[in-house]
């Protein structure tokens, strides 16, 4: 076990070699650190103590199971949707980015709303049967 | 006055090896699937020297699988990501920073893992919005990275071999060691994940698995809009060759005994009709009827040699790709056409009018539209 853990992990960094080496033959390598690194920062200053600063405040009590569905999925076809959303600047012809996306987007809420209110709701009416009946 | 800063308290739930080690293992898939796709496209489109000819032409829906599934893994990765960084970051903070050299640098392996990780997600999303906001060339870039990761993933995962071991199941050791009144809310939590991870494929995966092309809200392409129903990448506009007036265009086709044909004689040859996909890079495919001339009955005219590899040469003035090149298992190919039809149709000038290569199991880009020339190699 041991010995095939350190197998793996020199493998690991021999393939992390492969990267960094590749990464030397590329035209601009000080733009691609500043994108690996606001990448980091991006996440770990803004957008995790976003999300867990809105967990704090929404995703509590007996509806968080449902809440918390609801945000993760919203949020997740969200960012999904970024780029098509918010792409400046004209297409290279009217098949790319065709369809009406901000609509889209918001079906998309509106559904996931739906289904998280209709999943509180029957879990719910599950609860209040299960008290009434014993 | 002196501040203190003092780190974060976390409360909250969750945030355990078991969580950390069911969501990992779907992203740890997720991230092969893209790895594996994302080499075996490298390869198609950039084959070393030697290895051009042992890019096999079948199946006819290869590359068109293998990319639908780089790009649909790609997007599942997306919540799965932010849901593994989500449980994972008190680790941020963990006092003392620094242990030991050990310590450090497997801190330093992580951040190489997070960064890259964030890194490739989110340029291979904006490249397939063909949104380019870097002022780096996304190819190399986008491959190299991946190297970076695929080794960081490796080594995270020898590191913590021992944790995920005893948080594997339910009933592993660790797992029974955690608070058992978070079991149900953590059930709870992956299932979110999992709707998540279910809700981003349904609304993009249509662009190439067309069956659920109904269900697209947030492609880059759907595979129905586009000239004579089907997307496009490069219009003849862009290209610089507009519409090619017929008694202008000749196919050159070099070799042995060259030869050239006016687009009459080319209509006069015997036409084939074939079944084929158009799979693009960036994730998009569709399936369409295509007929014209075989290449290897062009290449058997011009006296070709069977191992002959073909150079295809596009009448487009500007734009990559000009050129592509084929092994002779593709060149040989009975499915691989000078297509001058679509659907029935003479070929739209986005599609190549009046003759486009389409060959099975090929990357988008390599299928060469306008062709004017054709050169046996070597």
């Amino acid at each position: 076990m041991k010995a095939l853990r350190v197998l793996a992990g020199t493998a690991g960094v021999a393939l992390m070699g492969v990267g960094a080496f590749l990464l030397t033959d590329v035209r601009d390598p000080a733009g691609v650190l500043v994108w690996l690194g606001g990448a980091v920062l991006l996440h770990d200053v803004v957008i995790a103590p976003a999300v867990l600063l809105i967990g704090l405040v929404l995703v509590r009590g007996g509806i968080r199971g449902p809440v918390r569905g609801a945000l993760l999925v919203a949020g997740a076809l969200t960012a999904v949707a970024l780029p098509v959303l918010l792409r400046p600047g004209r297409t290279a012809n009217p098949s790319v980015l065709p369809l009406d996306y901000p609509r889209n987007w918001l079906i998309a809420l509106v559904a996931v709303a739906a289904v998280a209110a209709l999943w509180a709701a029957v879990r719910e009416f599950v609860r209040a049967r299960g008290r009434t009946d014993r | 006055m002196k501040l203190h800063v003092s780190p974060p308290a976390f409360r909250g739930r969750l945030h355990d090896p078991r969580t950390a080690t069911s969501i990992g293992r779907w992203l740890g898939a997720a991230f092969a699937v893209c790895f594996v796709t994302g080499l075996i496209s490298h390869f198609m489109q950039h084959p070393p020297g030697s290895l051009a000819d042992d890019i096999p032409s079948r199946p006819v829906w290869g590359y068109r699988l293998s990319q639908g599934l780089h790009v649909a893994s790609g997007i599942a990765a997306v919540p799965l990501l932010l849901a593994k960084l989500w449980t994972v970051y008190p680790h941020l903070f963990a006092r003392p920073p620094l242990r030991s050299v050990k310590h450090a640098l497997e801190r330093l392996s992580v951040a190489v893992l997070v960064a890259g990780a964030l890194f490739e997600l989110s340029t291979g999303l904006l490249n397939t919005a063909q949104w380019y906001p870097w002022p780096f060339s996304f190819v190399p870039v986008h491959y190299a990275v991946a190297w970076l990761v695929v080794g960081a993933l490796v080594l995270h995962v020898a590191v913590k071999a021992p944790e995920i071991r005893a948080h594997w199941t339910r009933r592993s050791s660790g797992t029974l060691a955690l608070p058992a009144q978070d079991g149900p809310d953590r059930r709870s939590l992956l299932a979110s994940v999992g709707a998540a991870v279910a809700a981003v494929t349904l609304t993009t995966v249509g662009q190439s698995f067309t069956p659920l092309k109904d269900l697209l809200l947030f492609a880059p392409r759907d595979p129905d809009k586009g000239p004579q129903s089907l997307p496009v990448n490069r219009t003849a506009a862009a290209a610089g060759v507009g519409r090619i007036a017929d008694e202008a265009y000749r196919l050159v086709v070099a070799g042995p005994r060259s030869y050239t044909l006016t687009l009459d004689d080319l209509r006069a040859l015997p036409q084939h009709e074939v079944e084929l996909p158009i799979a693009c890079v960036e994730g998009w495919s569709k399936s369409a009827r295509w007929s014209g001339v075989r290449v290897v009955d062009l290449l058997e005219r011009a006296s070709a040699p069977a191992h002959a590899r073909v150079r295809v040469v596009s009448l487009q003035l500007r734009g990559g790709y000009r050129v592509s090149e084929m092994g002779h298992r593709h060149a040989r190919d009975p499915l691989t056409l000078l297509a001058l039809r679509l659907n029935g149709e003479e070929l739209h000038p986005d599609h190549g009018y009046p003759a486009r290569l389409i060959a099975p199991d090929r990357p988008g880009v390599l299928q060469t539209k306008w062709v004017g020339r054709l050169e046996v190699t070597s």
